[in-house]
């Protein structure tokens, strides 16, 4: 994976909590399931956690818990799959959220800079190459009709 | 009209390059079909039965001679030297290849125009009245608006993946010449007590497998707030609207599957957070580009000259009745180019034509033109003592048939001949019923005719006072007849006459209703009134009795 943050190339420090799998020490990114079951002994815990959400569910479910993280990943089913475009801009605009915002799933190099415009600042890829062609693609465009909200 | 600057044409110019850049990719293979498919999209491209078509806008369907010119130019450098104007006034090429767009699209750039989201699931060109600025019952001017919502719309990075696409009309008179109610979202301009300009908001409208007349969502939105009200509209589409099922995810569904009222409530609880945000619109903001749209430079004129020609030539006056409306200033009036000859399929025009247009428009409008959706051009003002010098020049170009309004001036989709969707042919069907009509059209009197050749609907067949639908059964195509359609400030969905009819009966089934038609007519009654004072009934007998 190759991972885009504030656009440069960084290393990822955080690893996703697979199904089964231990906690790392630190830096967790979990699923809403596992951070609803095990919510008290997390806070508990005091370590960095990240929370992994799909594009269509609803902010409702864990806005009330925002403070607890300091990412949220906006998984992508498929690249045509619009809906984490606005629970991201939501997160930014509504819930004034100020931590990483990442996009993870199916991305393509083209869309980083749309995702960038409404609030994602980390964007994951699978290989280097379209990391690379992604920071490319973010200087296509100098002018915009909408405000960003980066 | 409004100009680009400098910031408009660098957006238009880094578009261009990042689409040449993704067209390379494709060619080289490091982009596959399936992630080309949506990037060439939202630039217009289809790939159709024969070659890519591609899909110029035509912002609000207004165009200067010069663009025109440009069009003309693209027909004949790329294309088998004509275009096809389309019902969201818009145009198309059917034969450029893939790897001419970015040269194309470069083309279109150097006249201020483009290709951006004239497809894919995105906002696409936003439409509006023909006769906006010229029409005596116009509230206020919709292109002001339609170019904000176009700014606003452009290269949005929020909604460019929507489930469907998503089209908006703006009117700006009470009478409905932009078909706003079968439009995801349309918009009335209207004035409240104090004389404030805002717009009745309609949603959930649109044609094709569903055909569903739009409702108001909202009565009166005031202008400032404009687009924070679609953002909310849109928001709530994209996170609601249905992407397991793509006959099921335009926003129609989602207004009728969820109700009107919590479809309302969801988009005001979104419009709140928004709302007196950064989306709202300043005096400055809207007065800025209403400088664009001034009135004219109209000359004092009346028509005596215009009364002396009339008298002279019975073809003259003949056209000057089909083919022309009035004008809001006295001496002018609006003057439709027939794209509905006898010779050639509904909507297209040659790039000669298209040269000769502009030249006209020069002449005698301004160097404006606009499109209509009925699939034909306006020279919205032209002083009428000119009248009968453009009557001659569009008959030298075969742009003179007068037609406009009757039932050869029909609403055609491409069909089998070109789109890889359709089931049964439009062109053919309708070069049948324009040779049966053409010397008794006038005499018949004003009726729409409007036909698809397959349910995505692209002829509006579901709003034509005649609708007529392809369909494919067992291989063999076959016509599903509607009557009743309406697409006026009152839309309304056709009745359908009965089981579908084969390809060959057709025209005589057509000729048939036309015939009821005139029998039971009392004076100058018009279609519409006919048939719902008599019923369906009397056109079912006389249309399967015969077949």
């Amino acid at each position: 994976m190759t991972l885009i943050k504030n656009s440069e190339i960084v290393q990822d420090r955080w690893s996703v909590l697979e199904e089964g799998q231990a906690l790392q020490a630190d830096h967790n990114i979990i699923d809403l399931a596992y951070w609803n079951a095990n919510k008290s002994e997390l806070i508990a815990n005091k370590t960095s956690l990240g929370l992994l959400v799909q594009g269509d569910e609803s902010c409702d479910q864990f806005t009330d818990d925002l403070q607890h993280f300091e990412l949220i990943a906006i998984h992508f089913p498929t690249f045509v799959d619009g809906r984490g475009y606005s629970l991201a801009k939501t997160l930014r605009e509504k819930y004034s959220y100020t931590q990483e915002i990442r996009a993870v799933g199916d991305v393509l190099p083209d869309q980083a800079l749309y995702l960038t415009r409404v609030g994602f600042d980390a964007l994951e890829f699978s290989t280097k190459e379209a990391g690379l062609l992604a920071l490319e693609k973010l200087n296509e465009f100098s002018v915009f009709y909408q405000t960003a909200i980066n | 009209m409004y100009l680009y600057n400098e910031f408009d044409q660098t957006l238009v110019n880094e578009r261009v390059e990042q689409f040449r850049d993704q067209t390379t990719r494709f060619l080289n293979g490091d982009l596959t079909e399936e992630q080309f498919r949506p990037l060439r999209l939202m630039n217009g491209l289809y790939i159709q039965t024969h070659a890519p078509m591609l899909r110029v806008n035509i912002p609000y369907g207004l165009l200067s001679s010069k663009q025109l010119r440009m069009l003309a130019h693209i027909a004949h450098k790329y294309d088998k030297n004509y275009g096809h104007f389309t019902t969201r006034q818009n145009i198309q090429y059917n034969w450029p290849a893939l790897e001419q767009v970015p040269n194309i699209l470069a083309d279109l750039a150097s006249v201020q125009m483009h290709a951006i989201q004239s497809s894919g699931n995105c906002i696409r060109n936003t439409t509006s009245d023909p006769l906006a600025g010229v029409c005596k019952d116009e509230i206020e001017d919709p292109r002001p608006y339609c170019e904000i919502i176009r700014q606003w719309s452009t290269l949005h990075p929020e909604f460019s993946y929507l489930p469907r696409k998503f089209k908006i009309a703006v009117s700006g008179s009470p009478k409905d010449r932009a078909a706003t109610q079968v439009h995801d979202i349309g918009l009335h301009v209207k004035k409240d007590g104090d004389g404030q300009i805002g717009f009745e908001v309609l949603v959930g409208g649109g044609l094709g497998r569903t055909p569903v007349i739009g409702q108001t969502i909202a009565p009166f939105i005031a202008e400032k707030d404009l687009l924070s009200y679609l953002e909310a509209i849109l928001r709530t589409y994209n996170r609601f609207g249905r992407r397991d099922n793509k006959y099921k995810a335009r926003i129609k569904i989602l207004v009728r599957e969820t109700g009107l009222e919590t479809f309302k409530e969801q988009v005001e609880a979104e419009w709140a957070s928004i709302r007196d945000g950064q989306l709202t619109l300043t005096d400055d903001n809207i007065q800025r580009v209403k400088n664009y749209f001034t009135p004219l430079n109209y000359e004092t004129a009346n028509d005596e000259a215009l009364e002396q020609h009339l008298a002279n030539s019975g073809a003259f006056r003949q056209w000057f009745k089909q083919n022309t409306k009035e004008h809001k200033q006295p001496g002018y009036r609006v003057a439709f180019v027939s794209l509905k000859s006898p010779n050639c399929p509904p909507g297209d025009i040659t790039n000669v034509q298209m040269e000769q247009v502009a030249n006209m428009a020069d002449q005698f409008s301004f160097g404006q033109i606009r499109t209509t959706h009925d699939q034909n051009l306006a020279l919205t003002d032209v002083k009428s003592a000119d009248l009968y010098a453009l009557w001659q020049q569009l008959t030298e170009q075969d742009l003179a048939t007068a037609n406009i309004g009757t039932i050869t001036d029909m609403i055609c989709c491409p069909g089998l001949d070109f789109c890889s969707l359709a089931n049964a042919s439009s062109i053919d069907i309708a070069q049948g019923i324009t040779d049966r009509f053409t010397d008794s059209a006038i005499d018949t009197g004003n009726i729409s005719l409007k036909m698809s050749g397959c349910m995505n609907g692209c002829g509006h067949h579901s709003i034509g006072e005649i609708g007529i639908l392809g369909v494919d059964k067992k291989g063999e195509q076959w016509y599903q007849l509607t009557l009743g359609g309406s697409d006026s400030h009152q839309s309304k969905l056709g009745d359908r006459l009965g089981k579908a009819i084969a390809k060959d009966d057709v025209v005589d089934a057509i000729d048939d209703i036309v015939q009821v038609y005139k029998t039971n007519r009392t004076g100058d009654e018009d279609f519409a009134n006919t048939l719902q004072r008599i019923g369906l009934q009397p056109f079912k007998d006389k249309v399967y009795d015969a077949h």
